[in-house]
């Protein structure tokens, strides 16, 4: 017999398309509802108007679908009872689900009925609806269904994760009362926004209902078949279920007050097809706005294709309501936090007992902050009603709370209530055997009735698991309960093989950390595929603050040497084993493997070493600080709002002026210190130096007159022909903030105009910055300049194409005041401090030997390739023919909907541009970082730049006829061939493969270059500016970065066009390969090795007609406005980047 | 002194332990090209033919640039890495 399951497997299956398009069109009369009060019941229709629902479904199956849906889309009690028609429910499923079959039945082929279940009018996750009603609705819809007839479940429109569990669970009852077993769908629906209605990605979802074990899981409407690629994508990599897709006939469009949905059934069918292919579809069918005619369009497609074939990997994760949280983490472990507890916080004991339930999820977002991947959550306390607080805390939380809780109750009473109210996928923390198998068999029940992920104890009838062997005896048993007859997934049981204190010295428990260790490694042998846990903190119980945060390190750092993958820890005090001092270690490690020896006690040698020490991580009890400290640390953590009041506060009773001297630039020179030691990244140094600039702002009126709380001047400029304004400006931002007064001369600033200036306004240095290669040159010509003059004025030289090398010695030689190198904005600091302290005279300009140092070429084999006839590198093959463009001549791109972030190199944008680097810090660490830093910085920026119109992208390219003569190319007409337009030249390597531009070009024959030129618009770059006008340092670093990343990968996008126009694009690697050229052929742009000299531009813009989109040269050859980029593109595969 | 030996243009050069390639290729003028010089654009991606274990580990940066290429453990940056022993050298931007 052909069951739905068995047809899956052979072939796709087509449904039906919108049921309320047909039903409207058919303009339904008060009448037809069959009075006022009636009017958009439309479930009701199936019982008044009968012969439409009839002939609907037929037009589909006549349309060639194998299924259709039944019109019952809101047909549960609670819908109905807005119409005062609950009690209609049952008989209503009944009827259009009986209808249907027997609209079935009349065709020749098997045609099915998927009794349709739509979300309802009230959003659980949002607490208007409880659970108990809802599963009580959905239940009647349910027997209505199956009791009709319908061959699968069609759970549909999901736009809140909490009510498709429910529905399921629902579903589920049904069948098992009913003893009749027929497939689950799911379909969610994704807005344009990338998640469902209550915020959740699709990875949330997949999570949260995998272990609910559906037969089919996909999406329906919300948007188009394009919109839905990159989550078809997710459901295809990872989903073990059958994927559908039901998508709306396009983003719906208001035309004249009508909505209407712009997909005719061609290109419909098209792009429904190209998913279907793409993504290993196995149901297709349409949404709102899709007609028999889009199905019938679609049926000869989907008959053609084959049963799809995937090979999904599910990586085992619990869920928020938001996202997705692998248990797996790359490094490991995933932390859990431990400081929602009121068994192990007394802050959160304490907020607790006052129901400050605000405070409780603030401190919730604080472990988010830290680090920690997971919440454990417990509400346990004396004298409580444990229920109710679970359910009041966790209704506030989890709208607000993006990690997946870890329920930590014994009670399932507790548990029970806590999954109801948690949309996500938690972990319950935790089942044993203490009093035999029937409680823990009770919690698995609820595992798989809600979704829920297990922390399982070696506890037994005997007691705690002391032993290595007891421990996996017990892990054995609870393995073979929770996955071998509960049929958990492995990786769904974790468990934990228990930790005791080392800190007791108690004989007994001496060995017990080494039993715990190698129970892990058994464990993970033993039972693949489980997970484990660790409450590592408990192995330093007793012991002080500072010595436990040691041990709980290096016990964590064993741990997962030996298999554990998850650990309750306060991920604030996750310290790097690397940070640990050598002796300490010793010591500790002594302790974990017990290595006692004669007169040798490693606990009591860890007691004494630490009993005076304080624990060196933060406490959190900062407003227990006094005030000082707390502008320190207000500093330090850049809170430039919170630090006002404490600035108020300070200025009681201390002086203003010892303030900023004593306090808040000792704490920016700790910053200093920080950064150099790779502890502190750049982003945080600006928020500090936004928070010192709110300080200094605040005590500024309270400084006595003539006062003067500054160190020493500089003026800083950005020589000329150069318009890079950002690591000068980091320099003003430093220096500025830590005491000095600094005059910002700008970009392109001749040194005529310097001096000037430093007439007017004696500076104790001046600070030249430039980016380009060129500059370099220009600062030792400036120097001479100076020289001549016979000026003795300190000059301090930064920037990216600068080495210490040259500064040292070529330009120390060409000026005889003093030189400096600064490599970043602190070492300018370092060198300004020293300057004015009157510590450092003129360094003498090292010898010119010390460029090379001792680096010697011995040997330099084959000559250098020669020239060809034609003048050109012999290197290059001449041998291919030249693609044909489609068009000669220029074209403008202006969509200001362009997707800038499609080909943004986000590595180059957080590591280099933001300064994410991970210097000194832990891997963990520095993974905390990105993932609580950088990418919600990113994030915040696309939400940014997609509210406000920072951005007119626009850009021009073309393909120009060309011919190589020598070291030129000479461009002609597009439209007079014989026209020569204009000749570029480029410089040639003098030895070697002596590359030149031109040699990736034929000499022979007529051959093509592409131009292309990109801008984000003189707003972006107005932005930019305004930014830096107004003191957000933070932002106007970010902004500059992005955008000058954006600006990158719109030309990365326009190159792509050039490479697939051409035909070459068939080498373009995937993923992050491609930014490091990852294709045929280069994109060569002025400035840079392979033809530096940007005077090329002037020649570019003319050609491309760069003013069209508002794009000038300046009078130094770069473009303006700022975010500017353009390039030369050459497609010859042997074209890559040279250096001459 | 080690010895660094660019195969592409069969250049020989001896500098002292420790030294970063990147300075050896510029003093040498050996034929690597440089993009950003800090690790994050693979421009002077090198494979190291021979004498793996005589460069410095990678760090952090260049570690996950170039597991984000799915590169191979014999390629390096050469901003990035410092040559401890005999090493020979094929230059992959071409």
């Amino acid at each position: 017999m052909n069951t739905l399951e068995t047809i899956l497997r052979d072939k796709v299956l087509l449904l039906d398309g919108g049921m309320g398009t047909q039903i409207f069109a058919r303009k339904p009369t008060v009448e037809d509802y069959g009075g006022a009060a009636l009017e958009g019941c439309v479930d009701l229709l199936t019982e008044r108007r009968p012969q439409w629902i009839r002939e609907i479904h037929e037009s589909y199956f006549k349309a060639g679908a194998d299924a259709v849906e039944t019109n019952t889309f809101g047909a549960n009690p609670l819908v109905l009872g807005d119409f005062g028609l609950s009690g209609m429910a049952y008989e209503l499923n009944v009827q259009a689900a009986s209808l249907a079959k027997e609209v079935a039945r009349s065709f020749d082929r098997p045609r099915f009925v998927i009794g349709s279940v739509g979300p309802g009018t009230k959003l659980i996750t949002l607490g208007h609806v409880s659970y108990q009603d809802l599963l009580a609705s959905y239940r009647v819809q349910m027997d209505g269904l199956l009791d009709g007839g319908a061959d699968a479940i069609l759970i549909e429109t999901c736009q809140d994760l909490g009510q498709i569990k429910v529905a399921v669970r629902a579903a589920r009852e049904a069948m098992a009362a009913k003893q009749r077993r027929v497939p689950i769908w799911v379909q969610a629906t994704v807005e344009t926004t990338g998640t469902l209605l209550v915020g959740s990605d699709i990875s949330a979802v997949l999570t949260s209902v995998e272990p609910l074990g559906l037969d089919v899981l996909g999406l329906n409407c919300g948007t188009g078949p394009d919109e839905m690629h990159a989550h078809l994508q997710t459901l295809s990599e990872s989903s073990p279920f059958f994927i559908s897709c039901l998508p709306n006939a396009g983003l719906p469009l208001n035309v004249g007050g009508q909505v209407v949905y712009p997909l005719a059934p061609e290109p419909f069918v098209q792009k429904v097809l190209h998913a279907a292919s793409e993504f290993g579809i196995a149901i297709l069918g349409g949404c709102c706005g899709t007609t028999p005619d889009h199905i019938r369009a679609l049926a000869p497609g989907v008959e053609k294709l084959n049963a799809p074939k995937r090979n999904p990997k599910l990586e085992r994760s619990a869920a928020s309501l938001y996202q997705s949280v692998a248990l797996k983490q790359e490094p490991a472990p995933l932390i859990v936090g431990e400081r929602t507890n009121a068994n192990g916080s007394k802050k959160f004991r304490d907020l607790l007992a006052a129901e400050d339930w605000d405070g409780m999820t603030a401190l919730a977002k604080e472990q988010q902050r830290e680090g920690a991947h997971l919440l454990d959550l417990c509400v346990a306390f004396v004298g409580r009603d444990e229920v109710r607080d679970a359910d009041e805390l966790l209704s506030r939380l989890i709208p607000q709370i993006t990690l997946p809780l870890m329920i930590d109750s014994t009670e399932f009473p507790v548990i029970e209530k806590a999954l109801q109210r948690s949309p996500g996928k938690c972990v319950i923390n935790s089942i044993n055997f203490e009093d035999g198998d029937a409680k823990a068999r009770a919690i698995l029940g609820l595992c798989k009735t809600y979704g829920a992920a297990v922390v399982a104890l070696t506890i037994d009838e005997r007691g705690m698991a002391k032993t290595r062997g007891q421990k996996l005896e017990v892990a054995r048993r609870l393995y073979a309960l929770a996955v071998g007859e509960f049929g958990l997934d492995p990786g769904d049981l974790i468990i934990d093989p228990l930790t005791f204190t080392l800190g007791s010295g108690d004989e007994e428990f001496r060995g017990s950390a080494i039993e715990t260790l190698e129970a892990l490694q058994l464990i993970k042998a033993e039972l693949p595929g489980v997970m484990t846990i660790l409450g590592v903190s408990n192995v330093s119980f007793g012991l002080n603050p500072a010595s436990r945060h040691v041990l709980n390190a290096l016990m964590l750092y064993h741990g997962v040497k030996h298999g554990l993958d998850m650990a309750i820890f306060n991920a604030s005090k996750v310290i790097p084993v690397a940070k640990i001092n050598p002796e300490d270690r010793r010591i500790v490690e002594d302790l974990i493997y017990d290595r006692r020896a004669e007169g040798y006690d490693p606990l009591k040698s860890l007691m004494a070493r630490f009993s005076q020490r304080k624990a060196a991580v933060a406490d959190d009890h900062r407003a227990d600080l006094p005030v000082l400290e707390r502008l320190h640390r207000g500093i330090l953590d850049g809170e430039k709002q919170a630090i006002l009041a404490d600035v108020d506060e300070a200025l009681k009773d201390h002086d203003p002026l010892k303030l900023i001297n004593e306090v808040l630039l000792g704490a920016m020179k700790v910053v200093g210190e920080r950064f150099g030691a790779g502890e502190m990244q750049l982003p945080f140094v600006l928020e500090s130096a936004e928070a010192m600039k709110a300080a200094i702002k605040r005590i500024e009126p309270h400084l006595p007159r003539e006062s003067n709380y500054q160190k020493g001047r500089i003026l800083l400029a950005t020589v000329k022909g150069d318009v890079h304004d950002i690591g000068k400006n980091l320099v003003d931002i430093i220096l500025s903030n830590n005491g000095f007064e600094v005059k910002n001369l700008g970009i392109k600033q001749p040194i005529e105009t310097i001096l000037k200036e430093l007439e007017a306004w004696p500076a104790d240095a001046l600070g030249l910055s430039g980016l380009l290669v060129k500059s370099t040159v220009i600062m030792k010509e400036n120097l001479h300049f100076m020289e001549e003059l016979g000026l003795k004025v300190p000059v301090i030289l930064g920037g990216a194409a600068l080495t210490r090398d040259y500064v040292e010695g070529d330009c120390r030689r060409a000026y005889m005041g003093p030189v400096f190198y600064a490599e970043d904005a602190f070492e300018g600091l370092r060198q300004m401090q020293a300057l004015v302290a009157g510590e450092t005279s003129a360094p003498a300009p090292a010898p010119a030997a010390s460029a090379t140092g001792e680096i010697k070429v011995v040997h330099r084999g084959g000559a250098s390739v020669p020239l060809s006839v034609t003048g050109q590198s012999s290197w290059v093959r001449q041998d291919a023919p030249p693609p044909k463009p489609p068009f000669w001549g220029v074209r403008e791109l202006s969509d200001d909907s362009v997707d800038l972030f499609e080909f943004l190199d986000e590595f180059a944008l957080i590591r280099n541009r933001w300064g994410f680097s991970q210097g000194s810090q832990s891997d963990e660490a520095f993974a905390a970082v990105l993932r609580d830093k950088a990418e919600p910085q990113l994030a915040r920026w696309k939400d940014r730049l997609a509210a406000g119109r920072l951005f007119q992208p626009k850009a021009r390219y073309g393909y120009f006829p060309v011919r190589a003569e020598g070291d030129s190319l000479r461009v002609f007409d597009p439209v007079f061939a014989l026209q020569t337009l204009t000749i570029l030249t480029f410089p040639r390597q003098a030895s070697g493969r002596r590359l030149c531009l031109a040699d990736f070009f034929s000499a022979e024959r007529t051959d093509v270059l592409a131009l292309q030129l990109v801008t984000l618009g003189q707003g972006a770059a107005d932005h930019a500016a305004k930014l830096y006008r107004e003191d957000g340092y933070g932002d106007y670093f970010a902004f500059h970065g992005l955008a000058t990343e954006l600006t990158e990968a719109y030309a990365e996008r326009v190159h792509a066009r050039i490479r697939r126009e051409l035909g070459i694009a068939a080498r373009d690697l995937a993923g992050r390969a491609l930014f490091a050229q990852g294709y045929q052929g280069s994109r060569y742009s002025y400035g840079y090795p392979a033809c530096p000299d940007l005077e090329g531009n002037g020649q570019l813009l003319d050609l491309l007609q760069g003013a069209a989109i508002g794009v000038h040269l300046s009078e130094s050859h770069q473009m303006d406005p700022e975010y500017t980029t353009s390039a030369l593109v050459a497609w010859h595969p042997q074209a890559r980047y040279f250096t001459v | 002194m080690v010895k660094i030996h660019f195969l592409l243009e069969d250049l020989l050069v001896e500098a002292p332990a420790g030294t970063l390639l990147q300075r050896v290729a510029d003093v040498a003028g050996a034929d690597i090209t440089f993009g950003c010089r800090t690790g994050s654009c693979g421009t002077c991606r090198v494979r190291v033919a021979e004498g793996l274990t005589n460069c410095s580990e990678p760090g952090p940066e260049e570690r996950d640039f170039l597991k984000g290429l799915d590169a191979p453990a014999d390629q390096r940056l050469a901003c990035q890495v410092t040559v401890q022993g005999d090493v020979d050298i094929e230059y992959l931007g071409l």
